[in-house]
């Protein structure tokens, strides 16, 4: 998670608890890095058989449930492809086809075992870098609610998680980034309570080549940068995880799919951005987002 | 009648202040736009004074009135007229004209209190 951390808490004993939410925050980023050497991914990455600790164990199982629930448009298996590709390191490039199809088919012919804490890998890589900074911030905003807080805002690099209500009782206002403008430009206010948003977009990290931009969100399905005609997806949900890893997940399903799976699904809501600039709003955020013109999704 | 005299004075005197009282507190509410031609900064406008700024680019004219705190594009030569019809704002989500290429950007308390994306 190599993202500027916010963490600002209102009321008694609120520095106390931002620098102990910012503590969880780094100590369960140290248990996920997929650079750093001794993280409990980096070591299921070398093959190693590890005692999890609880909340890698959770994290891994709710990112297989929702891995399972999206139809694969999340998959936390990625972490061979996003390499080839290198979006871990900085050295891009356009790897050949065949590069690709041998990763997607070790990815395909790959097992996980998992019995209780007990996790292990054959031909698989993981990274939870689609759900790891939800997860995190979600569980900050636990660990503060505990400690009796109860107006806090969390942003991980852009993923926001509030605790609460603002400290005058009124909704929180999270701008959403303009996908084609520059960072601080926004095509629209969200007015949360307490609530998990987050934004996936290829424009948060991609290459050029050739006049083509490759962006960092790959498809599962076909092992290169996600082409679904969407610019830019944000989540709105209770769950901090749901939110990050549906951001990735629908974007890659790309406008059409992502309604039909909102509508079958109410624990969440979205703001689409589409290539062209337009902008579609679930339903539920018909009131709370403040914008020139969308359109919305209807049940 | 000299006290009515001091009467009238008195509750003069008061009117005054508490106008005062209320300009300041509204001044202190009111925040900041800045204004943005041509990807130009044009000036900031202090949305607690009461102006009307008209704006020149190579494209077209906007006016624009601050108002009780708020901004709005009065009219405009763009064929859209999107920007007019965005009405009066405080804060949040930029005010923009993309034919005559100017943008009213919120700064300050009214803006937001976090981004994502």
């Amino acid at each position: 998670m190599d993202t500027v951390m916010e963490v600002t808490v209102y009321g008694s004993g609120a520095a106390d608890a931002a620098e102990e939410a910012e503590r969880a925050i780094r100590r369960l980023e140290g248990l996920w890095s997929v650079t750093g050497e001794n993280s409990e991914v980096s070591r299921l990455n070398r093959g190693e058989t590890v005692e999890l600790s609880t909340e890698t164990a959770d994290l891994l199982r709710r990112s297989l449930s929702l891995s399972e629930e999206t139809g694969g448009a999340l998959d936390p298996f990625l972490y061979p492809l996003t390499r080839l590709w290198g979006f871990t390191t900085g050295e891009y490039r356009v790897p050949s086809r065949e590069e690709i199809d041998g990763l997607l088919e070790e990815r395909a012919s790959g097992s996980l075992s998992l019995e209780g804490d007990r996790a292990s890998l054959a031909g698989l890589e993981l990274d939870f870098g689609a759900v790891a900074k939800g997860y995190a911030a979600q569980n900050a905003a636990e660990l503060l609610r505990e400690r009796g807080i109860s107006s806090a805002l969390l942003s991980l690099g852009g993923n926001v998680q509030t605790v609460g209500n603002k400290e005058d009782g009124s909704l929180w206002r999270i701008g959403v980034r303009d996908p084609q403008g520059e960072a601080g430009e926004y095509l629209g206010v969200l007015s949360v309570g307490e609530a998990a948003v987050v934004t996936s977009g290829a424009y948060q990290r991609y290459f050029e080549e050739d006049g083509v931009c490759y962006g960092h969100i790959l498809d599962p399905e076909t092992g290169q940068p996600a082409e679904s005609g969407l610019a830019s997806v944000t989540v709105v949900a209770e769950d901090g995880l749901l939110a990050d890893g549906l951001s990735t997940a629908l974007y890659v399903m790309g406008l059409e799919e992502a309604a039909e799976f909102w509508r079958s699904r109410d624990d969440f809501e979205a703001v689409l951005v589409d290539g062209e600039g337009k902008i579609y709003v679930t339903e539920g955020l018909r009131d709370s987002f403040e914008c020139s013109q969308f359109q919305v999704i209807e049940r | 009648m000299i006290k009515t005299k001091y009467w009238i004075l008195l509750f003069a005197l008061l009117l005054v202040l508490s106008a005062l009282a209320a300009a300041m507190l509204w001044g202190g509410r009111g925040g900041t736009a800045e204004v943005i031609s041509e990807g130009e900064e044009v000036c900031t406008l202090d949305l607690s004074r009461d102006q009307t700024l008209t704006v020149e680019s190579s494209n077209g004219v906007n006016v624009l009135v601050v108002e009780d705190g708020a901004v709005r594009v009065e009219s405009a030569t763009c064929p859209d007229q999107t920007c007019v019809h965005q009405g009066a704002r405080s804060g949040g989500v930029p005010i923009v004209c993309l034919p005559n290429r100017l943008v009213v950007r919120f700064s300050g308390d009214a803006a937001v209190d976090a981004s994502t994306g």
